[in-house]
């Protein structure tokens, strides 16, 4: 058996760069640049690791690809990108002190973040230091928070596509239950929004089954749910996604089924069957979809992306993988436009754009009538289902439309449930 | 009706996984007088095991749950010969390392399966056993009652009608008495903690197919057990099978009329009722200073 001459190139190359890295350190930088830190103060531990690490291995692979092909420039500099990361693990105690090791010691430029209780234990002092920090949670965002910011996922406004869809394509479903754990932060500002979609899309809402974190068996919630006979079952938050299709497969559900996230969709599958899975609805793509290569996506190269981050990490996909990496590339976008890296600056030209640069394009700010800023980016968000065993996206709608129409309905549902409003 | 009487037969199913890992938790605490915190963890590592052996490395459902009983067995084993016999003194220093054995444990599973998401193991049961339209259940839900009734029969058997059995008995009555009466109690507190660990390990390896597994679902399984363990009777076998079955009764009903949240609630609530009202519990004895 002969070998070509592209296998004898790529391997003989790939062995010389294995003996010559042999030598250095893990990273080289081209001489006379600067190397400019970004944190990311996430869980990487714990229940809430499903929505860090994935993000962390992202920006690495972004970081990675930039650094490789000679950085990035900003002003008069050229930068290699350095990730800084600490694993907070979602204790409000080790976020506080991630957070002031990477701003105080690490000097790092922006620190992205999760979001919930864990931004509000570090909102303060991150003010304090004007520190630029991004949050997957606009709830998190008050007055008080001019340093804040949402660019990428805007959760859980996003929802309201999927209704919107789901009524549009399925208009013989007329009622629904909702499912969801019973927390502020994640829970609750999910159900409200989807009440909200759902009175928008004339969709009655029958039950709302909120439940805690210490549930061990959903037989019960879901049995007590299907007894309300929901056309659709709808579950706010992905904590408990697995265990709730199981038993709606089990149950023998057989109306439509809309969820925020569907991560690891390929094991309920292997949970329940193909054909169950089959139409689910949800909101958040796999990076290989035809889709994003369409024009208005801004995210350089998404399959590439996809197949790097399945191959060096092949069962730790999940609705953050791309979100963090999203964010670090909006970031550099605006630290470009800058001409900086200074937080205050890159934060002032970020929020000063009138069109900011949404990865799924149409990005506008919002939020001053609800939390009473315009920090977070609101635009285009995908409506995926899940077709032949595989998410696709559907369509694009607009989370920015739909909130000039009905932000007053959203705001009363938040209210119901006691959240915070301006 | 048709909601009450799946309601009983979701109660029953979740019965028997409350008594299996609390039946454990009592008889360590009867026989050696340790509050084992870690046994949570013990589940855990059970589960934890099906997960690596049968999900990843392809290992046969029914072996791969042999393995995490004898492997949790061992750990359970070691912990009795390493810390609460040395400790055996002094009640609060074997409670304070089962904590550490917690922390050890939860961390050598986020090592061994990595950090990130929960793990997953398809049910090696697959389909559903339909008795009406209305009761469907799944038969891997099935095959656990089975096993756990299974198992608590046994262990019955064995208490009643084995000398182990016994003297394991009369050493969780008084272990000075017995130990007079020629009962080796360093043997008899290895066979309560073998037994109680296995079903643990059981418990875990049933479990694995039907929840979310991560280094830390140990949370939820010991403050269940505690409540079980509690309501039942401390140190009562009959009475953590008899709780079990009665919180998983009380718990499913109440999530299905008045939401998880409240069962939840309610829960705790009686637990305390129980230690005001009646602190010996169903089933437990006063014991006269």
């Amino acid at each position: 058996m002969g070998i070509s001459r592209r296998d004898f190139v790529r391997t003989t190359t790939a062995a010389g760069a294995l003996v010559v890295s042999s030598g250095l350190p893990s990273r080289v930088f081209a001489a006379g640049q600067k190397t400019v830190k970004v944190g990311m103060n996430i869980p990487m531990t714990g229940d809430y690791a499903p929505w860090g690490l994935p993000g962390l291995y992202g920006c690495q692979i972004i970081a990675d690809d930039i650094n490789a092909a000679g950085g990035v420039n900003i002003g008069d500099d050229n930068y290699a990108i350095e990730i800084v990361s600490y694993d907070h693990a979602y204790d409000l105690e080790k976020a506080v002190q991630g957070y002031k090791k990477m701003v105080s010691e690490d000097d790092v430029k922006m620190v992205m973040m999760l979001g919930g209780s864990t931004v509000g234990a570090i909102a303060k002092w991150a003010e304090r230091k004007k520190m630029l920090t991004t949050t997957l949670l606009c709830s998190d965002i008050t007055p008080d928070t001019p340093n804040l910011i949402a660019t990428c996922e805007s959760h859980p406004l996003y929802n309201v596509t999927g209704v919107e869809w789901l009524a549009k394509h399925h208009p013989e479903v007329k009622t629904a239950a909702i499912v969801t754990n019973n927390d502020a932060e994640y829970g609750l500002q999910s159900t409200a929004t989807y009440q909200a979609a759902f009175e928008v899309a004339g969709i009655e809402v029958v039950d709302v089954n909120l439940h805690g974190f210490d549930v061990t068996d959903f037989a019960p919630i879901v049995s007590s749910v299907l007894a309300k006979k929901p056309d659709v079952f709808c579950m706010a938050t992905s904590f408990y996604v697995t265990p709730l299709m199981e038993q709606l497969y089990h149950q023998g559900f057989k109306g439509k089924i809309i969820s925020c996230t569907l991560d690891y969709y390929d094991e309920i599958i292997a949970k329940t069957s193909k054909e169950f899975v089959e139409g689910t609805i949800f909101q958040f793509p796999d990076f290989d979809d035809p889709k994003l290569n369409e024009s208005g996506i801004n995210f350089p190269n998404p399959g590439d992306f996809d197949a790097k981050f399945r191959k060096s990490h092949p069962n730790d996909w999940s609705a953050v993988a791309w979100e963090y990496p999203a964010i670090l590339l909006n970031w550099i976008e605006g630290a470009k436009q800058a001409g900086t890296v200074e937080p205050q600056a890159v934060s002032a030209t970020l929020r000063s754009n009138k069109n900011p640069a949404f990865i799924f394009g149409g990005g506008k700010w919002w939020g001053k009538d609800l939390w009473g800023q315009d920090n977070v980016v609101v635009g285009r968000w995908p409506v995926v289902v899940v077709k032949d065993g595989k998410a696709r996206i559907q369509e694009y709608g607009s989370v920015s439309g739909w909130l000039d129409k009905h932000a007053g309905v959203l705001t009363k549902y938040m209210k119901s449930h006691g959240l915070r409003t301006v | 009706m048709e909601l009450f009487l799946l309601s009983i037969v979701n109660g029953l199913i979740q019965g028997g996984f409350f008594a299996l890992f609390a039946v454990g938790l009592v008889l360590i605490f009867g026989v050696m007088g340790v509050v084992n915190f870690a046994h949570g963890e013990l589940v855990m590592v059970g589960a934890f095991t099906i997960w690596l052996l049968h999900a990843q490395y392809g290992l046969s459902y029914i072996p791969a749950i042999m393995v995490a009983i004898v492997l949790v067995t061992v750990i359970g084993l070691l912990m009795e010969r390493f810390l609460f016999r040395p400790t055996r003194a002094d009640p609060l220093a074997g409670l304070i390392c089962s904590i550490g054995v917690l922390f050890i444990l939860q961390v050598v599973a986020t090592l061994i399966g990595g950090d990130g998401p929960s793990k997953q193991v398809p049910p090696p049961y697959q389909g559903t056993l339909v008795l009406f339209e209305f009761l469907r259940i799944p038969y891997q839900r099935v095959f656990s009652l089975i096993i756990s009734v299974s198992a608590l029969g046994s262990l019955w058997f064995f208490l009643t009608r084995s000398k182990f059995g016994w003297a394991l008995r009369a050493v969780a009555q008084d272990r000075e008495a017995a130990a007079l009466q020629g009962i080796n109690t360093n043997r008899i507190s290895i066979i309560a903690i073998g037994v109680g660990a296995a079903l643990a390990g059981l418990a875990g390896g049933l479990v694995a197919p039907l929840t979310n597994i991560n280094p830390h679902m140990g949370h939820n399984v010991i403050i269940t057990a505690f409540i079980v363990t509690i309501v039942g009777g401390v140190g009562s076998l009959s009475g953590a099978v008899l709780a079990a079955v009665l919180y998983a009764m009380f718990h499913t009903f109440m999530t299905v009329y008045f939401g998880g949240t409240v069962a939840t609630i309610c829960g705790l609530i009686l637990m305390v009722v129980v230690l005001i009202v009646k602190p010996t519990g169903l089933m437990g004895v006063r014991i006269s200073e």
